[in-house]
């Protein structure tokens, strides 16, 4: 998704989980930025991480990154069909986020971009990445 | 200065207890009375920790439960919940309480079971230690707690060039350990080959580098620094630290450093006015062998990046430099979450006193010991020693 896709939809002034779930179901990544110290989170806070200043605006997080820790997981929580699924912490740039993996396997330093989501646990959205072409 | 005193020690064996929590907990904390020489009309106050019992038994509000099974009742007490640093934390309340004049004499002790005696099967289990990650950033990625240690070993393993052999060699030598341990969940020795063999649970991690799910409890009395010298064999607690990191992990300045650790640590060392240096042996929360890497590295008992090395040199084997995990650790005496924090208090107490038995460690009078809860999200790191 370009930058230009997204400049006219309008950011909610305070993130709440239920925002940045609602635009994981749209294919889009919201994170904070502090107005205080400039640190900038992946997903919603009530106060900055860093600083603990609540400043905070919503940004729109990029969409590709490279891959900053993984793990292929065999033993799954219940209610979870599958084995064998990848999960990795993705390097945005700013900010960093969990996600499920899907297609082929990435490993560390990989490039990876948003594919979806996945909504399999009980209502609440994972982002999915795959890898860059 | 001691900031409390450990004058009593008691814990199960780790291990599979077809027993109800409450008798599960009197079985350590009767042998902790009956050490220290104390009745439970002495003992003014219980901290107690049970981190899933809601989860796995469908039990609340254990602590008077636990009180009354054990004579105390009428007395005041608090549970704590800290995920696998319950324990730990219900410690550092304690030292807290009778460094302040609060109580003078007081039980800290926790209890768990997390073995299919619960009703709970795998599959079950993982679920609900999952429920220590982020409910809503992380667990829909179906994220494990395998998966959580996975993740940060794997970027230490990017980093420094950990191995999985290396990580096999902290397996080996805990369940070396642990087979000397008569109350360790595992008594059986393994091998780097067999380790390799196993199955994967969460790559890097094959099935011998996860600690088991275990029962079981552990239980202390503690006074404070003016009584201890009534009492035989007191074991002075001279630090506590404790600290929190970021939750999510993905949110972590840098998340295979453990920060928590490394911030307990350095709380702990100053209260007791030591060093990395100074500590003659260790009790690391090695949930999974990575987490053992990572924390040898946090309490700065090896250098950064050498966690690995270490263990596979015989560094950090009970005739080793720095002895770590000498019971066993959480990987062969076992996990039983809310007691694993207070069952390392009774390990250094006992190597302290020279009481541990055959896997005693020749000439130690300081230890530490570091449990943690969640992603290292939360550390408590100990500081013991003989009393001068
Ligand atoms: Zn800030």
């Amino acid at each position: 998704m370009s930058t230009q896709d997204t400049e006219d939809i309008e950011l909610p002034e305070s993130l709440s989980y239920h925002d940045w779930a609602a635009a994981v179901r749209e294919d889009r990544l919201l994170g904070q930025e502090c107005g205080d110290c400039g640190h900038v989170s992946g997903v919603p806070s009530g106060a900055c991480q860093e600083c603990g200043g609540r400043d905070l605006t919503t940004v729109e997080l990029p969409t590709t990154g490279e891959v900053y820790s993984e793990t292929t997981i065999n033993v799954p929580p219940e209610q979870f069909e599958e084995r064998g699924y990848q999960v990795a912490v993705v390097d945005l740039g700013d900010a960093r986020v969990m996600v499920r993996i899907e297609g082929d396997h990435v490993d560390i330093g990989g490039d990876v971009v948003l594919s979806g989501h996945i909504d399999t646990d009980d209502d609440h959205p994972a982002p999915t990445f795959e890898p860059a072409e | 200065m001691a900031r409390a005193s450990v004058v009593g020690a008691g814990m199960t064996k780790f291990g599979v207890h077809d027993t109800p929590l409450q008798e599960l907990f009197g079985d350590a904390a009767f042998e902790a009375f009956d050490d220290a020489g104390v009745g439970p009309d002495e003992v003014e106050a219980l901290y107690f920790g049970n981190a899933m019992g809601g989860q796995t038994e469908n039990v609340t509000h254990l602590g008077p439960q636990c009180a009354t099974h054990v004579g105390m009742a009428g007395k005041p007490v608090q549970r704590y919940e800290d995920a696998c640093a319950t324990s730990a934390n219900a410690f550092k309340n304690a030292v807290e309480a009778v460094e302040s004049g609060r109580h003078d004499v007081v039980l800290v002790g926790g209890v768990e079971r997390c073995t299919p005696e619960t009703g709970k099967d795998t599959d079950e289990m993982t679920r609900i230690f999952a429920s220590a990650s982020h409910r809503q950033y992380e667990q829909p990625t179906g994220l494990t707690f395998p998966g959580v240690f996975a993740l940060l070993t794997k970027r230490h393993m990017h980093e420094h060039g950990t191995t999985e052999e290396q990580l096999a060699e902290v397996a080996v030598k805990n369940h070396g350990h642990g087979s000397l341990n008569p109350k360790a969940h595992f008594g059986k020795e393994t091998t780097v080959e067999e380790a390799l063999d196993g199955p994967v649970v969460a790559d890097p991690f094959r099935l011998m580098d996860c600690c088991p799910f275990s029962d079981g409890a552990a239980a202390v009395v503690l006074v404070s620094d003016d009584l201890a010298d009534s009492f035989d064999a007191p074991v002075d607690v001279t630090g506590v630290g404790h600290a929190t990191d970021i939750v999510p992990l993905a949110d972590k300045e840098t998340p295979h450093v453990t920060k928590a650790a490394r911030d307990a640590a350095r709380q702990a060392y100053e209260q007791a006015g030591v060093s990395a240096d100074d500590v003659d042996f260790a009790e690391v929360h090695d949930c999974f062998t990575g987490a053992e890497v990572l924390a040898s590295e946090a309490l700065g008992l090896v250098e950064d990046g050498q966690g690995g090395v270490a263990a596979a040199e015989g560094r950090t084997s009970r005739d080793g430099d720095i002895p770590i995990n000498a019971s066993g650790g959480l990987k062969a005496k076992g996990h039983p979450i809310g007691a694993t924090g207070a069952a390392q208090i009774v390990e250094l107490t006992e190597q302290v006193r020279g009481e541990a038995g055959e896997h005693q460690l020749d000439g130690v009078s300081r230890g530490v010991a570091h449990n943690l809860g969640g992603d290292a999200a939360t550390t408590v790191v100990s500081v013991m020693e003989a009393r001068a």
